[in-house]
C-alpha cells in the first residue's frame, strides 16, 4: 500500500494561540508520531490512533493557517499546523482512514496475531487508569509491552481480575417506578364528560405489575378472542365503573359481560400471594410480617376499615376494593422495583411477555429460598448471638512480601546447612521405648518436681541469651521489627532485586501458561519469552558481579531462587525444542 | 508482614492448649529426660493458672499413634486423687498421660525399631482447634486461646496437608501457634505454623533452663504482646511436601485446578481428579510445570 | 461532706500504702503472694514470673530491651506497681545502672507454689461430718441475693425486705459519700459518687465496702493488716467446700460474720460443729483485683422511642433504672421502662448527671446491642443531654448588691473598678444599685472605703 506511511513537516501545538514546536509527524495506520527538530525538545508525541476520537480541520481558503485538530478519547486536543493546504488534505485523508477502522491495527503476519477481541473503549480507558494509578504495573508494561514482549492484550489477559475488579464496581442501577397511582392519570374533561385514560408502555407495565389477574386476562384473551385496544378499552370502563364506585351499575354490566367481570372479581392471584404470605408467618408472637400487609380483603382477617359505611348490598362485595388495598399493592410493586428492562417497554403485549417471563423466574428463586428457609422460624434479630464467630480474612498474599520471606528462608538455609530430614536412630525397641517414659512419670510421680525447676544460673543465661537475641536483632534489623534480609540491601540494588523478580514472575507465567505449544503464534510467544528471560538472566549475572563482596553473598542467596526457576524454564525450552525438531524430520516445517 | 490482623485483647485472661510431644522413640533419643522436661512443663502449667484465676490450661499428648485430652483445668476436680508428694494438678495430669501412653503402646504396629518416627502432630492441632472453637461458641466472654506446641519429634511428611490445613484454619481463627521445638533440628511445619498464625517459634539452646524459655516467651499472654518484643526466627522454611510421595520438595508440579502439589508430572490429579496435558499426552515432558505456588 | 473516691482498683494502692515492715510480713503468706501476683498488671506479672527462678540484682535494661516502642507507658507502669509493692527492689549499682532485685520471701512462696502447688488454705471438712450442703447454683443464689439485700438496705432502708445484721453505725460507715441526708426528716439521697457505686459491677462495688469496712477496722480495734491477709486467703478456699470455724481465730471469727451479711460465706450449723462455706463473691476477691474484672454481661436495650428493656431479675437492678427512668412492667426476666423528661428530672435533682446514665446505659448495653455502634441510639443520648443542659440555664453565682452610692461620680467609679476585676454581673445607672462577684467584694469595699476619704 502506497499510504502505509506519510511523513510531513509540521508544527505541533497543544492550543491554538501556541506558537508550535516546529518538527515531523510521523502518520502510520495504527499510530501518529511526532519528532520535534530540535534535538532537546521535550515535545514529543508517540500516540496510538484508537486513542483518538475524532479529528477536525481547517477549511481550505478559511483564512486560517491548514491546521489538524485530533482530540484523543480523554478530550486532550493535538493541533498540527501544516506547511501546506496539500499536506493537510494528505494527512486527513490518512487519519480518516486510519479512525475509519479504529483498532484495527495493521497486521504483520496474520498466522502470528493471537485471535483477540477487540477491547472496548471502555477497556482500553480502564487499563490507562490502572496503569496510572499503579507504578509498578507501569513499569512492567513499559518494559515488556513496549518492548515487544508480550502484546498488549497477552498483558492484559493474565490481569482479566484486575480490570473486572475495576468495571463490576460500577453496576448498573435499576429504574425504579413512579409512585403516583394509576388512578390518578385519569383526566377528566368536564365539557365532555370524558375520562381519558392516558396508556403509556410504563402505565401498562405498572398494571401488569400491580393486578396479576389483568395481566393473566390479557395473555389469555389478547389477541385470540379480542383485540388490544378492545381489551384497554373494556379494563378502563372497568377501572373508571370502581373508581366512581357506582356498585349497582357495575354489578350490572358484569353480568351481561364475563370479561368485564373478569376484571372486577377479586384478584385470584395476589389472594393466593397473600394467603402464602400469612402461611409463613411464624405462630409465635411476630410483629414484623403483618405489619406492612393487609389481609382485610380476605375473609375471616383484619378488621373491614371503611366500617359500616361501604357495605352495601351482598353482592356487590366481589366488587368492592378498599382503597387500602390498592395503596398496599401499589406500594409493593413500587417497593419490589421494577422486574421489565427499559428496553421491552415498546407496545402492550411485549410488556405483558417480560413481565410472565421475570414473574416466573422470581417464582423459581422463590421455591428455591422457600426450601431453604422453610425449617428455620422467625427469630428476634436483636437477642440472637451472632452464628459466626469473628475470622481472619482471608488473605492471598502480595507475592513482594513472599518473595521476602522465602529468600531470607534461602538465607538462613544455607548458613546452618543441615536442616531438618536427618534420619533419627532409635535403638530402642517399641516396648522399650514406651516402657522407658512410663517409668519417667512414675519417677516424677514419686519424687515429685526437680526442686529448683531451674537453677538460678541457667535461668539467668537463658534469659540473658533470648535478651541477647532479642537486641541483637534489634540491631541488625534496626527500628522496624518486620525488616528483612532484604531490607539491609543498599535501597538501590532492592528495588533492582524486587523488580527484577516481579518481572520474572510475569514472563514466567506467560511462559509456562503457553504450553504446550499448539500453535504457531504460542511458538513466536514462547521464543519472545524466552529471549526476554535469557536478557533478565544476564541482568541478574551482572548485578551480583557489579557488587562487592561483601554484599555479594546475599544477593547470590536471593538470586539464586530466581536463575533456578530461570534455568528450569530455559531447559524446558530447549527439551522442547529439541523434541519438535525430532518430529520435524516426519512434518519438515512444522507448524511453524 | 504481619500474618494475622492485629486484634486488641482488652485483657490477659488466656486459655492455652499445650500440645505435649510424648513419642517414646523420640524421648529415647533425646538428651532431656522425659521427667526432666516434664518437670519443666508441669511448673510452666501452674505459673499459667497462677497467673490469673481464670486462666485456663488445657493439655492434649501428641503420641506416635494418637493423640488426645490429658488434662483441662477448667472440668478437672482435685478430689479423689489423694497423693501426698505432689499437687492435685499433677497427679491428675500424670494419671491421664500414663493411661494414654498404654493405650497409644496397644494401638501401635509392631515396627520395625529404628525407623523415623514422627508423632502425631496434626491429630492434636486438629484436637486443640476443635476444643477452641467449642470455647468460641459458648459466649463473647471467653479466655484468649492460644495453642503451643512443645514438640520434639521430627516431622512427618505424610501429615502435610493435615498440618497445613489445621494452621490455615487457626489463622482464620485467629489463633496464634506458638511452638517450642526441643528436638535436634528446626522444625518446617512449626516454623511454618507460627509464621503463619502469628505465633513464636523457640528452639531452646539450653534445655536444662526449658522452663526459664517456657516462662519468658511463651507466658506471655496475647495482650502483653503488642508490647512486648518476643523473639523471631531469621528465618522460615517454607518448603511444601507433595501429596504423591510426601517428600519434601524445593520444585513441583502444582494442580492448576485444586492447587495440590507433586513431585513428578501425572496424567490425573489424584486430589481433585482433574486431567492434566490433554492436547499433548504423548509428550509427558510438556506439562504445567510451575514454580512452587505461594503457601500464604 | 468528705469527697469519696470511687475507684474499683485502688484496694491494692491501700495494700501498698502498708508500711513496708507489715508489708514484708504479709508476704510470709503464701496466698498474699499469689493474691498479690494476680493482681498485678499483665505486663507485671510476666516479669515477677520470669525472675521467679533468677538471684540477685538484675539490671533494668534487660527488661526494657524487650519492650516495643508503644508499649512503654504499660512497662512504666508495671515496674513502678511492683516497686510500689515491694515485689522488686530498686538499687542503683555504682555504674549508675538500676537494677532490681526481687523479694526473697515473695519469690520464694511463689517457687513454692510451682512445685509443691497450690495448697489449700485450710483443709476443707469431711463430708461425713456437713450435711445438706449448698448446691453451687443455690450457693450463688444465697450470695446474690444477700448481697443485694445488703446493697438495698445500704440505698434505700425501707425497700429491703430483711435486714442485715450490720449495726446501723456501721451501715452508716458504709454510706458515707454515698448518700447525704440533707437534715433528719429528709429521706437521705443518693450522692453522686453514690449512683457511680451502683453502676460499678459487683466485685468493684464489693471491694468498695471491703475497703471501707477494712479502713474502719482500727476504730475496732483490729489491725487491717490482719484482715486483708485474711480476705486474701478466704479468696483461696474452693468454693462451696465447708471450713470449720474452729481453724479460724478470734479476729477473723467476728470478721466473718460481717462477711456472712454480704454474701462472702454462708455459714452452717452442724450438731456439734459450725462451718463456713465460701460463696463465688469470696473466691472472685482476688480476680477482682486486676483489670480484668470488667468481664460482665449487660443487660439494656435502648430504643430509638426511648424505650427500655432490661433484662434482668434483680430487684436492684429495676432500683437502680428506677432512678432515671419511668418503670412500665416487670415480667419475670424483663423490665420494661421509658426514658421521660420527667424520669430523668427526678434524676438530675438528685444530683445524677446525664453523663452518667449515658455511661450506665452504655456499659450494661446487653450484648447484642453492644456490638452496634452506638450502644444507645444517638437521639437518646442528645435528648438526655439536651434535657440536662435545659436545667442549667439559670447559673448561680454568689454576688454581693451595692446601692445608696452618694453620688454619680462614685457609682461610676465602682462600676469601672468592677469592670476592671472582671467582677460586674449587673448594673442599674438610673438607680445606682450594680451587683458584683462575691469574690471582688473585699477589694471593692477597700476601693469604695478608699472613694469615700
Amino acid at each position: 500500500m502506497a499510504s502505509e506511511k506519510v511523513t510531513r513537516r509540521v508544527k505541533y501545538k497543544t492550543s491554538v494561540k501556541d506558537p508550535g514546536t516546529p518538527g515531523r509527524l510521523l502518520l502510520s495506520m495504527e499510530k501518529l508520531i511526532f519528532r520535534s527538530n530540535s534535538q532537546n525538545s521535550a515535545s514529543k508525541l508517540d500516540m496510538e490512533f484508537r486513542f483518538i476520537k475524532n479529528h477536525k480541520y481547517t477549511k481550505e481558503g478559511s483564512n486560517k493557517a491548514p491546521m489538524l485538530n485530533l482530540t484523543s478519547s480523554q478530550g486532550v486536543s493535538y493541533i498540527f499546523e501544516f506547511e501546506s493546504y496539500g499536506d493537510l488534505q494528505v494527512c486527513k485523508e490518512f487519519v480518516g482512514k486510519a479512525l475509519s477502522k479504529p483498532g484495527d491495527t495493521p497486521k504483520l503476519k496474520d498466522t502470528l496475531e493471537a485471535p483477540s477481541e477487540q477491547p472496548s473503549t471502555q477497556d482500553l480507558l480502564l487499563r490507562m487508569t490502572l496503569l496510572q494509578e499503579n507504578s509498578e504495573l507501569q513499569k512492567l508494561h513499559k518494559e515488556f509491552v513496549s518492548n515487544g514482549v508480550l502484546t498488549e492484550d497477552e498483558f492484559w489477559a493474565s490481569r482479566k481480575k484486575l480490570l473486572d475488579g475495576v468495571s463490576s464496581r460500577k453496576s448498573k442501577q435499576r429504574v425504579g417506578l413512579k409512585s403516583v397511582m394509576l388512578s390518578e392519570q385519569a383526566t377528566f374533561d368536564s365539557r365532555t364528560k370524558r375520562v381519558t385514560y392516558s396508556l403509556t408502555p410504563e402505565v401498562v407495565r405498572e398494571i401488569f405489575a400491580e393486578k396479576p389477574a389483568i395481566h393473566r386476562a390479557y395473555l389469555k384473551l389478547v389477541p385470540n378472542k379480542m383485540a388490544d385496544k378492545d381489551f384497554w378499552t373494556k379494563l378502563c370502563r372497568a377501572l373508571y365503573l370502581q373508581r366512581e364506585k357506582n356498585i349497582n351499575v357495575l354489578a350490572a354490566e358484569a353480568a351481561e359481560d364475563e370479561e368485564l367481570a373478569l376484571f372486577l372479581k377479586p384478584d385470584e392471584i395476589l389472594a393466593c400471594e397473600t394467603r402464602h404470605k400469612i402461611r409463613c408467618v411464624d405462630p409465635t408472637l411476630n410483629m414484623e410480617a403483618d405489619q406492612g400487609d393487609d389481609y382485610t380483603h380476605l375473609p375471616d382477617h383484619g378488621i373491614v376499615r371503611d366500617g359500616g359505611k361501604e357495605v352495601s348490598e351482598s353482592q356487590s362485595e366481589p366488587y368492592r376494593r378498599t382503597l387500602f388495598q390498592d395503596l398496599n399493592r401499589h406500594s409493593a410493586v413500587v417497593l419490589e422495583g421494577t422486574t421489565v428492562d427499559e428496553e421491552h417497554l415498546k407496545d402492550t403485549h411485549s410488556v405483558a411477555e417480560a413481565l410472565a417471563r421475570s414473574r416466573q423466574a422470581d417464582k423459581e428463586a422463590d421455591a428455591n429460598k422457600e426450601r431453604f428457609n422453610r425449617p428455620q422460624l422467625m427469630e428476634l434479630e436483636d437477642l440472637q448471638p451472632p452464628k459466626d464467630h469473628p475470622l481472619a480474612a482471608l488473605c492471598i498474599k502480595d507475592p513482594r512480601d513472599y518473595f521476602d520471606s522465602q529468600q531470607s528462608s534461602a538465607y538462613k538455609t544455607s548458613r546452618d546447612a543441615s536442616i531438618g530430614m536427618e534420619p533419627m536412630k532409635c535403638n530402642l525397641s517399641t516396648q522399650e521405648a514406651y516402657g522407658s517414659l512410663r517409668d519417667s512419670i512414675a519417677e516424677i510421680k514419686a519424687s515429685g518436681l526437680m526442686d529448683p525447676i531451674v537453677a538460678p544460673e541457667v535461668a539467668v543465661k537463658v534469659f540473658s541469651v533470648l535478651t541477647h537475641n532479642i537486641s541483637s536483632s534489634r540491631y541488625h534489623l534496626g527500628k522496624n521489627p518486620r525488616e528483612s534480609i532484604l531490607d539491609r540491601l543498599p535501597a538501590s540494588i532492592k528495588e533492582e532485586l524486587l523488580h527484577h523478580w516481579v518481572s520474572i514472575q510475569e514472563l514466567l507465567r506467560h511462559y509456562w501458561s503457553s504450553y504446550p505449544i499448539t500453535t504457531s503464534y504460542l511458538y513466536s510467544k514462547v521464543t519472545r519469552l524466552k529471549d526476554a528471560m535469557s536478557k533478565i538472566d544476564a541482568q541478574l549475572q551482572e548485578l551480583k558481579e557489579s557488587l562487592q563482596s561483601d554484599l555479594r553473598h546475599q544477593v547470590t542467596l536471593l538470586i539464586r531462587p530466581m536463575q533456578q526457576a530461570l534455568e528450569a524454564a530455559m531447559q524446558h525450552y530447549d527439551a522442547d525444542l529439541q523434541k519438535r525438531s525430532a518430529k520435524s524430520g516426519e512434518r519438515p516445517n512444522g507448524y511453524v | 508482614m504481619a500474618s494475622v490482623p492485629s486484634k486488641l485483647y482488652s485483657d490477659d485472661v488466656s486459655l492455652v492448649v499445650v500440645l505435649v510431644d510424648t513419642n517414646p522413640f523420640f524421648w529415647a533419643t533425646s538428651s532431656l529426660s522425659f521427667s526432666q522436661f516434664l518437670s519443666h512443663v508441669l511448673a510452666f502449667l501452674n505459673s499459667i493458672l497462677l497467673l490469673n484465676q481464670l486462666n485456663q490450661v488445657v493439655v492434649i499428648a501428641t503420641g506416635h499413634n494418637s493423640c488426645d485430652y490429658v488434662y483441662d483445668s477448667s472440668s478437672a476436680s482435685h478430689h479423689g486423687v489423694e497423693n501426698r508428694t505432689i499437687p492435685a494438678l499433677y497427679s491428675v495430669l500424670l494419671q491421664k498421660m500414663e493411661e494414654f501412653l498404654i493405650k497409644d503402646e496397644k494401638l501401635g504396629k509392631q515396627e520395625s525399631p529404628g525407623m523415623i518416627a514422627s508423632s502425631l502432630l496434626s491429630g492434636s492441632l486438629s484436637l486443640a482447634l476443635c476444643y477452641i472453637q467449642r470455647l468460641f461458641r459458648t459466649g463473647p466472654l471467653h479466655p484468649q486461646p492460644r495453642i503451643l506446641c512443645l514438640q520434639g519429634s521430627s516431622d512427618g511428611p505424610e501429615q502435610y496437608v493435615a498440618i497445613m490445613n489445621s494452621i490455615f484454619s487457626a489463622q482464620r481463627s485467629m489463633v496464634p501457634i506458638d511452638s517450642c521445638y526441643v528436638g535436634a533440628h528446626n522444625s518446617a511445619f512449626l516454623q511454618q505454623a507460627s509464621y503463619i498464625t502469628g505465633g513464636v517459634y523457640v528452639k531452646p539452646q539450653h534445655l536444662d533452663g526449658l522452663f526459664q524459655y517456657l516462662v519468658t516467651v511463651f507466658a506471655t499472654d496475647l495482650h502483653c504482646r503488642s508490647s512486648l518484643q518476643l523473639p523471631r526466627p531469621a528465618g522460615v522454611d517454607f518448603r511444601a511436601s507433595c501429596f504423591c510421595h510426601k517428600t519434601t520438595i524445593d520444585m513441583g508440579y502444582v494442580c492448576s485446578v485444586c492447587l495440590s502439589i507433586f513431585c513428578k508430572h501425572h496424567k490425573k490429579c489424584s486430589t481433585c481428579g482433574s486431567v492434566f496435558g490433554q492436547a499433548q499426552a504423548d509428550n509427558s515432558a510438556v506439562s504445567d510445570r510451575k514454580r512452587k505456588a505461594p503457601e500464604t | 461532706m468528705p469527697q469519696v473516691r470511687i475507684i474499683a482498683k485502688n484496694f491494692m494502692d491501700m495494700v501498698a500504702s502498708l508500711p513496708a515492715m507489715k508489708l514484708d510480713r504479709l508476704y510470709h503468706n503464701s496466698f498474699i503472694c499469689e493474691a498479690i501476683l494476680r493482681s498485678l498488671p499483665p505486663l507485671a506479672k510476666k516479669y515477677v514470673l520470669q525472675m521467679i527462678y533468677m538471684e540477685g540484682p538484675f539490671p533494668a535494661k534487660s527488661l526494657e530491651e524487650w519492650v516495643l516502642a508503644d508499649g512503654f507507658s504499660k512497662h512504666k507502669v508495671a515496674i513502678d506497681r511492683l516497686i510500689q509493692l515491694r515485689v522488686f527492689m530498686e538499687t542503683t549499682e555504682r555504674k549508675k545502672e538500676t537494677s532490681y532485685r526481687i523479694n526473697p520471701t515473695f519469690q520464694s512462696n511463689l517457687q513454692k507454689h510451682l512445685t509443691s502447688g497450690g495448697v489449700l488454705p485450710r483443709e476443707p471438712m469431711p463430708s461425713n461430718i456437713t450435711v445438706r450442703l449448698p448446691s453451687l447454683e443455690e450457693l450463688d443464689a444465697y450470695a446474690l441475693e444477700q448481697w443485694e439485700c445488703f446493697l438495698l438496705q445500704l440505698i434505700n432502708s425501707s425497700q429491703a425486705e430483711k435486714l442485715t445484721n450490720f449495726s446501723s453505725s456501721m451501715i452508716r460507715v458504709f454510706q458515707r459519700g454515698l448518700l447525704s441526708q440533707r437534715d433528719n426528716k429528709d429521706a437521705p439521697r443518693l450522692t453522686e459518687s453514690g449512683f457511680q457505686f451502683l453502676l460499678m459491677d459487683t466485685n468493684a462495688q464489693l471491694w468498695y465496702i471491703i475497703r471501707e469496712y477494712i479502713s474502719n477496722s482500727e476504730e475496732r480495734g483490729v489491725d487491717p493488716a490482719d484482715l486483708i491477709s485474711f480476705l486474701l486467703e478466704l479468696s483461696f478456699h474452693i468454693m462451696g467446700e465447708a471450713y470449720n470455724m474452729n481453724t479460724l481465730n478470734e479476729i477473723q471469727r467476728t470478721a466473718i460474720k460481717d462477711l456472712a451479711d454480704l454474701g462472702l460465706i454462708k455459714l452452717q450449723q452442724g450438731r456439734k460443729e459450725s462451718w463456713f462455706i465460701p460463696t463465688k463473691l469470696a473466691t472472685n476477691l482476688s480476680v477482682s483485683l486486676t483489670d480484668s474484672s470488667t468481664r460482665k454481661q449487660g443487660f439494656v436495650v435502648v430504643e430509638t422511642n426511648f424505650r427500655m428493656y432490661a433484662y434482668s431479675t434483680s430487684k436492684l437492678h429495676c432500683e437502680i433504672l428506677r432512678l432515671f427512668s419511668r418503670i412500665e412492667y416487670q415480667l419475670p426476666n424483663l423490665i420494661v421502662g421509658a426514658i421521660t423528661k420527667e424520669s430523668l428530672y427526678t434524676a438530675f435533682e438528685n444530683g445524677i448527671t446525664a453523663e452518667q446514665i449515658i455511661g450506665f446505659l452504655q456499659q450494661n448495653a446487653h450484648p447484642r446491642v453492644a456490638e452496634r455502634i452506638p450502644s444507645v441510639p444517638e437521639n437518646v443520648t442528645d435528648q438526655i443531654r439536651l434535657w440536662e443542659s435545659d436545667l442549667n440555664r439559670v447559673e448561680m453565682t454568689l454576688a454581693h448588691l451595692y446601692d445608696e452610692f452618694p453620688s454619680r461620680d462614685v457609682f461610676d467609679a465602682a462600676c469601672d473598678y468592677a469592670r476592671e476585676w472582671g467582677g460586674l454581673l449587673w448594673e442599674d445607672s438610673k438607680k445606682m444599685r450594680l451587683v458584683v462577684k462575691a469574690e471582688i467584694h473585699m477589694q471593692m469595699r477597700e476601693f469604695l472605703r478608699g472613694q469615700k476619704q
